[in-house]
């Protein structure tokens, strides 16, 4: 609500730092999202054993329709919030090119944004729901059943083309991700010093398109089967790295030291400290993205 | 259809759409540069 107030401030005040600020905040927004959406699960095995595969709870006072139904609309707002943090993205990474985000971005940015809201505040009136049987009794008859999240990972499951076909997939994300992440980071660290930043920089949607790409593979992964994931800790490590280095990638789009840097220029210190730092964040994303499996209890 | 076919077609037809994306956006931002360099 604050990014979407900001942002429309911007567009009112036709302010660029304003722009950038909330360009900013609903990319950070995006990155929180995935740990926040991830929770669900987990506080749903918590409170109903089984979570939302268990055929029913336990405790009488809960619903089991309803937490699959607040798990569908969650994942909807989910895509909804990540996709408006991929056009903020994108928008920032215009600033920087042609100085300005251009036209059709802002409006992408908009409709997604009051979209996202919009299955946020959904989200949350049904989540309400779930452990307050004196509210839900006056609105069940009015609330969908939409086990979106439910069908869509047993989709993935029963085909059985789903789940390798996701895996190759995101075996390509990390190599666009990592292949253009690694580039920008030697350049910092001296390696290929006749390129400027600028023309590194071109390559950086690149990337994004990487880490959208696994990031819809992951997500699908996990609502297939959160069990797996929920309570692993190699799982909890690999978003913990992968939202620092996402974080981290924000520094090359938004900062003017290593945007200034022409061929033969050496990086400043700190350009060098984010670029050590992003390569051991992915490296980290590597190992326990590798490591589910034999750290924790997936497979 | 055999199961590998399956597979390498979907993948094949998801990474087309990535690198169609991927161009798409470059070369929008090269066509603003020019415009902006005039």
């Amino acid at each position: 609500m604050i990014a979407l107030g900001l942002f429309l401030t911007s567009l009112a005040s036709k302010s660029d730092d304003l722009k950038r600020a909330s360009l900013v905040i609903f990319v950070l927004i995006g990155l929180l999202t995935i740990p926040t959406y991830v929770s669900g699960n987990s506080a749903a095995e918590s409170i109903c054993a089984g979570g939302p595969k268990a055929p029913a709870c336990d405790d009488a006072a809960l619903s089991k329709a309803l937490i699959e139904t607040h798990e569908g609309v969650a994942l909807l707002a989910f895509a909804a919030i990540v996709l408006t943090a991929a056009f903020a993205w994108l928008g920032l990474w215009q600033f920087r090119r042609i100085s300005h985000p251009q036209n059709w971005t802002l409006a992408v940015i908009l409709l997604l944004a009051l979209f996202a809201l919009i299955l946020v505040v959904r989200a949350a009136n049904i989540g309400g729901e779930i452990r307050h049987p004196e509210i839900r009794e006056a609105r069940e008859i009015i609330t969908p059943n939409v086990h979106f999240a439910r069908r869509i990972g047993a989709f993935v499951l029963s085909r059985p083309w789903g789940w390798p076909s996701l895996e190759t997939l995101h075996f390509i994300g990390l190599s666009l991700l990592i292949g253009v992440i690694l580039l920008i980071d030697l350049r910092m660290l001296g390696v290929m010093k006749n390129v400027g930043f600028p023309a590194i920089h071109r390559l950086l949607p690149w990337a994004m398109l990487g880490y959208g790409t696994n990031l819809v593979s992951g997500m699908l992964f996990f609502v297939a089967s959160p069990e797996q994931y929920a309570h692993n800790v190699a799982f909890v490590w690999k978003l913990i790295l992968m939202m620092l280095a996402g974080a981290n990638a924000l520094y090359f789009t938004v900062f003017d030291e290593a945007w200034i840097l022409q061929p033969g220029d050496e990086a400043p210190l700190s350009a060098k400290a984010v670029a050590v730092s992003a390569i051991v964040l992915w490296v980290g994303v590597l190992y326990f993205g590798s490591m589910l499996p034999f750290i924790g209890n997936s497979f | 259809m055999p199961l590998s076919l399956a597979v390498l077609l979907l993948v094949l037809a998801v990474t087309a759409v990535i690198a169609a994306l991927g161009c798409l956006i470059d070369k929008s931002a090269e066509r603003d540069e020019r415009n902006q360099g005039r």
